[in-house]
């Protein structure tokens, strides 16, 4: 392959292939509209500090930051902008707590006083977004349902998130330290923000293969054991009761009130986080289960670093003795919020861990035929997507092998990973790497989930 | 559906629907009057103050040649515009009500149009 006639007769193949190529078919409007929603999502920074949407959500971590993730980040990276810029050093940014627990300092109780008025939250993902924000009394965005200005929506919400986090000063000055997005920029951001993740709930029970992660779902499902399902209907971010759907909705299981929570040990300023509203109510609005596993800590405050240690809080006092835990224990005969044991914690676990390996290989093969052809639209888009398959795969082991579940599923998903790391690398044979990878990855699901 | 469950869904709408009018948006203090994604050019009003009435709180306001009484309550946040002059927004209150003074008036219902949830007032200090 080394020789000059073997490079000439490729590119003579190449040069045949390219002369026989259809035209192209039209643009797709929406497709274009995402593609350049991403574009807007990554690169721009709306003439602020240096951060984009990206800087946070970060595509190569599941839209998202943890400290793990932030440990690999170089010191000049947009992230830690409080630690290089003079302007930013104060009551922007806490970078301690940043550094150490994910926590993003937000002024969502006004900017009247930013030394004491403040919350500092994690980065929730923005996968599966087209399922999640919908209430009957308007879109949730943010950890509390309320992150957005102008009409609340998830496509205003990027003109607040630039108010907040892209800021050259702390005078918030627009056209000075930065720009709002134009309404053509939002149409793309909300776009692309939609587009990520999953475009479907589950529909529970699943026909799962494994024993503690079978015990888990219906655990999970029993609306007097573990009443996971009351307000993750599907795992999802929606309640529902007696065929009602609810939408997404605001609950107050009392997160700020656990004991040693990581963030106050430090002995940093750690304000209470009211939740909704000015002043906030205690409320927080219901995540997404389904991509729980892998995108942890947990909580809106990042206190929980294990989804074990996040199914273990429903057993606490700061829960049971919560409005949510109140109103479960008073429907309860016995008076009893949530109590699981040790075991049936795990159980629970488990079962997340498993829908959450699942869509990672929905996403994966859903990423690697989009990549395996020209369906991507470049170069650059398949090879993106081969190598976000790649990451997505990588998170199935880590969230299997971490709850010690399905070692045969995990072999197969190594070499699924495997072959989906040649297939980014390669050129003449990504389709049939690609595909390969796809097939290990339907074996991997085959070991988790009976064929529907 | 069974009398537990309705009463399990009532409880479960109260404590998840509690405190829904009034959204937090903070960051709506620095955006410029007119530039509110998705309520400036349909759901505000955009106009000059013509007065405000201490006693009744009301705030009358002249858009497109229409005069609109805005009720003011507690809860109504205002704000002052400096950004024309490149200045930082900051928090008002109904002193810088001055007639003349340009303004967008934001509803808690839109539809109804009477009890101002926010109002920007422009101002070149």
């Amino acid at each position: 392959m080394e020789n000059p006639r073997s490079l000439l007769a490729i590119g003579l193949v190449v040069a045949l292939v390219s002369a026989c190529e259809t035209t192209p078919d039209p643009p797709d409007p929406q497709k274009q509209l995402i593609e350049r929603g991403r574009d807007l999502f990554f690169n721009e920074t709306f003439e602020g500090n240096g951060r984009t949407c990206g800087t946070c959500h970060r595509e190569e971590n599941n839209f998202t930051i943890d400290p793990v993730f932030i440990a690999t980040l170089p010191d000049d990276d947009p992230l830690f902008v409080a630690e290089t810029n003079p302007a930013l050093a104060e009551n922007f940014e806490n970078p301690r707590l940043m550094r150490e627990f994910g926590l993003i300092i937000e002024n969502l109780d006004g900017f009247g006083d930013l030394e004491n008025t403040f919350t500092q939250r994690g980065v929730p993902h923005t996968l599966g977004m087209s399922l999640s924000i919908a209430s009957p009394a308007g879109p949730r965005t943010g950890w509390s349902g309320d992150g957005a200005p102008g009409d609340g929506s998830l496509r205003s919400f990027a003109t607040g998130a630039v108010i907040q986090h892209f800021t050259k000063t702390l005078d918030r000055v627009p056209g000075a330290d930065f720009r709002l997005p134009t309404p053509d920029e939002l149409d793309a951001l909300e776009a692309f923000q939609l587009s990520l993740g999953r475009q479907q709930e589950l529909s529970l029970p699943l026909p799962l293969k494994g024993t503690v992660a079978t015990r888990g779902q219906a655990i999970f499902l029993d609306d007097t054991l573990g009443k996971c399902n009351i307000c993750h209907r599907n795992a999802g971010a929606n309640a529902s009761l007696g065929g009602q759907s609810l939408g997404n909705a605001n609950f107050d299981t009392g997160v700020e009130d656990q004991v040693d929570r990581p963030q106050t040990l430090t002995g940093e300023k750690v304000p209470l986080d009211d939740g909704f509203g000015t002043p906030g109510d205690g409320t927080f609005n219901t995540p997404s289960l389904v991509e729980a596993a892998d995108t942890g800590p947990f909580f809106h405050d990042n206190s929980i670093e294990t989804i074990e240690g996040a199914v273990a809080f429903y057993n606490s006092e700061a829960f049971n003795d919560s409005p949510a835990g109140q109103f479960l224990a008073n429907l309860d005969p016995n008076g009893v919020g949530i109590q699981l044991e040790a075991t049936q914690v795990v159980e629970v676990a488990a079962f997340l861990r498993v829908i959450n390996t699942l869509e990672n290989i929905r996403e994966s093969i859903a990423l690697l035929e989009l990549g395996r052809g020209r369906e991507a639209g470049s170069a650059e888009a398949a090879e993106r997507a081969l190598n976000r398959a790649v990451a997505e795969i990588g998170d199935g082991i880590d969230v299997l092998r971490a709850g010690g579940l399905a070692p045969d599923a995990v072999m197969h998903l190594e070499e699924a990973k495997r072959l989906a790391r040649k297939a980014a690398r390669a050129w003449l044979t990504r389709k049939s790497l690609a595909d390969q990878a796809i097939e290990a990855l339907v074996e991997a699901r085959d070991v988790l989930v009976r064929p529907a | 559906m069974n009398k537990l469950t309705t009463i399990f869904a009532g409880a479960v709408l109260s404590i998840a629907f509690a405190g829904q009018a009034d959204a937090q948006k903070a960051t709506e203090q620095f955006i410029p009057i007119g530039e509110s994604p998705g309520l400036s050019g349909s759901q505000t009003h955009i106009g000059r103050i013509q007065g405000f009435n201490p006693a009744s709180g009301i705030l009358s306001l002249n858009a497109n040649g229409e005069t609109h009484d805005v009720r003011i309550t507690s809860d109504t946040r205002i704000w002052l515009d400096r950004s024309a002059a490149k200045l930082s927004n900051l928090q008002g209150d109904t002193s810088d009500f001055e007639a003349g003074r340009r303004a967008e008036v934001s509803y808690v219902d839109p539809a109804i149009g009477d009890t101002a949830s926010w109002v920007k007032v422009e101002t070149d200090n």
